[in-house]
């Protein structure tokens, strides 16, 4: 675990990551004999070195999903700048406590050490970016967060107050995580899988050892065509079209592009004969109606390689107690109405704000604004 | 009745509730002429043209979708609801890859129809019946199919139950896990596998639960009236007196049903589900339909009228429930009478009696709850996974 601190001070310090293996600080040497095996996981990983953002698998997190800082916020609102960076200078040593993405984050983090073991040298891993408009005075604090809980976090982005938007595309960022909804939407306009995520008080617990993606069909991983054909023209002709179009594929919706990424870690498992212990698992949580129109849905999926574990298909059935039941890390859908009724059973839920159904529902709980 | 389809759809697509007559569709604006009729059952228009050689589905007026919690829900395993036992040959002697390229080959041949087929087609019967007399109401029967498999065999699950004209919009695709977690989300009111560990479970969670085993011979059954017949003890009721019996003979059985005759029995697993039968049933009553009910429920029992039955009957009455037929057996066997009633569907503890009624076409389904398991192991514990 120290050595893990030592190099977080080496990014801090914004060593290049392109410099792999080339700068080797002094700690390295004594890790030679580490080298020659393989597969050793029992002692420290032999290589702890963050991979290239565009082979990692990048989520980069807000601040204020990972961890809980309502109270900052108040401060920042109430009382502006000076008084808010004075704040956070006087409580650095004071973590703060897990905000709603933190058992997602952890969750990648168990993925990943399951990864190492069976393949070392990879960099096909999951990649975490702090993402947040602090100064960097805020940064210690943060720092002290991430090791008091035993987060792997070497990447930071510190905009000082800047959008952070810009930076996402130079990360190769597969997904991002806000408390922000305009964010949440600049990002997804420039093609980045984005979601609005919200505190909830009540949590319920998910598994330490398997990650639990869950997915809203139409408007997430689909795209919205479906849905502005039903709330145009209603029902009868929603099933028509879908029975029309049934071998046309749907077009694709902001979080295919992640599903898909998670695919490909999950076949790195299955290549290791590991399909039944996977510790990544997909879901598909869907309003739609199985017979009347779950066929294109399926061979969409088919059609663009996904593999999703489990779906549900719920012909307007409330999702909550079947996400209530699954205890996803995190579930995406494109409608607040859903997004909240997941939360009010405990479940960690983000909102995808894409897609006709914006104009219809506006979120009843837009989150912090910042 | 446009208005509850409005209701309908927006419900379909999340919509939220309470926003309930503000966002009109536009294909509304056609139907308010037949806003007057409040009998009006037929409703919206329906597609004619039927795609593909597949049948139009037509949604016609009432509910489709009850709220899970508002209806009767029935989950079935895909495994009883129709034949796959080639399929899982191919699975448990071939391996997972080679099963799924499988199903994605046959991907257009339905399945044919198992053992809990005609039983989910009679529901399908009482539905049509009950949205007519309550176009509005969501005291339905509603059908979830659940499967072990994953998404890739949807395909074909789609399929085969488009090509039987069946109406099962709800799936829950457990790609591998277990899906007693979702039965409880799904206010399941009958699980119906072809796996008796899960069957098991079920019962452990309180939910009515029976494993189902594919006949050769299957009679015909009535497709205007759905006929549920339950054993006494150990599924409608506990399996208290089948104790007494086992542990200390017929004799003390009898005093013992004697000196209790007043004190209830306790409920036995599927008690809950001839309830859920019986509120549908007054619904056919309170429209003056009691002689043309579509559901009939009997009780086919081993017990003796005059030293045991009463115990049995007083407890049902206690309970509110009627069941329209009893047979008081005394030990007869049991098959030919079921043979006679014809049920869709027969519910009991024991598994000599299950075979019983198969050997004579009846679709007998095993509850495994009680004493008697100890007893008599499964000759036949099915299909395993």
């Amino acid at each position: 675990m120290v050595k893990m601190s030592l190099h977080l001070v080496q990014v801090m310090q914004k060593v290049s990551p392109s410099a792999n293996g080339d700068s080797r600080a002094s700690w390295e040497e004594d890790e030679e004999e580490d080298e020659e095996e393989d597969e050793d996981h029992l002692g420290l990983p032999t290589t702890t070195k963050p991979p290239k953002p565009e082979n990692a698998v990048t989520v980069a997190v807000s601040s204020r999903v990972l961890f809980r800082t309502e109270l900052e916020q108040k401060v920042f609102e109430q009382k502006g700048v000076e008084e808010y960076l004075r704040y956070q200078i006087e409580h650095e040593n004071e973590p703060f406590a897990p905000g709603p993405a933190f058992p997602f984050v952890k969750a990648l983090e168990t993925v990943n050490a399951r990864l190492r073991e069976l393949y070392p040298q990879s960099e096909e891993l999951f990649d975490i970016v702090l993402v947040t408009y602090n100064h960097a005075h805020v940064g210690i604090r943060l720092i002290n967060t991430i090791n008091h809980h035993n987060l792997f976090i070497e990447r930071f982005c510190m905009t000082g107050g800047s959008s952070p938007i810009g930076y996402l595309k130079a990360w190769h960022t597969n997904l991002y995580l806000s408390a922000d909804a305009d964010k949440v939407r600049e990002a997804l306009a420039e093609g980045i899988a984005a979601a609005t995520m919200f505190m909830t008080e009540k949590l319920t617990e998910v598994s330490e050892s398997q990650l639990r993606v869950a997915f809203d069909g139409d408007a997430v991983l689909f795209s919205d065509e479906s849905e502005r054909i039903f709330k145009a023209h209603g029902l009868d002709k929603f099933f028509q079209h879908e029975r029309d179009n049934e071998d046309t594929l749907l077009d694709h919706g902001p979080l295919k592009g992640f599903l898909e990424a998670l695919g490909k870690l999950q076949k790195k498992f299955y290549a290791k004969g590991q399909r039944l212990d996977c510790p990544i698992r997909t879901y598909l949580v869907t309003a739609r109606s199985a017979a009347s129109s779950g066929i294109r849905a399926l061979k969409t999926l088919r059609a663009w390689g996904l593999e999703i574990d489990e779906a549900l298909f719920l012909a307007g059935a409330p999702k909550g107690p079947m996400l209530e039941k699954i205890r996803p890390h995190i579930y995406f859908d494109d409608q607040m109405f859903h997004v909240e009724g997941a939360a009010e059973m405990g479940t960690v839920a983000a909102h995808v704000p894409y897609g006709v159904a914006q104009k219809h529902n506006q979120p009843q709980n837009p989150g912090v604004r910042k």
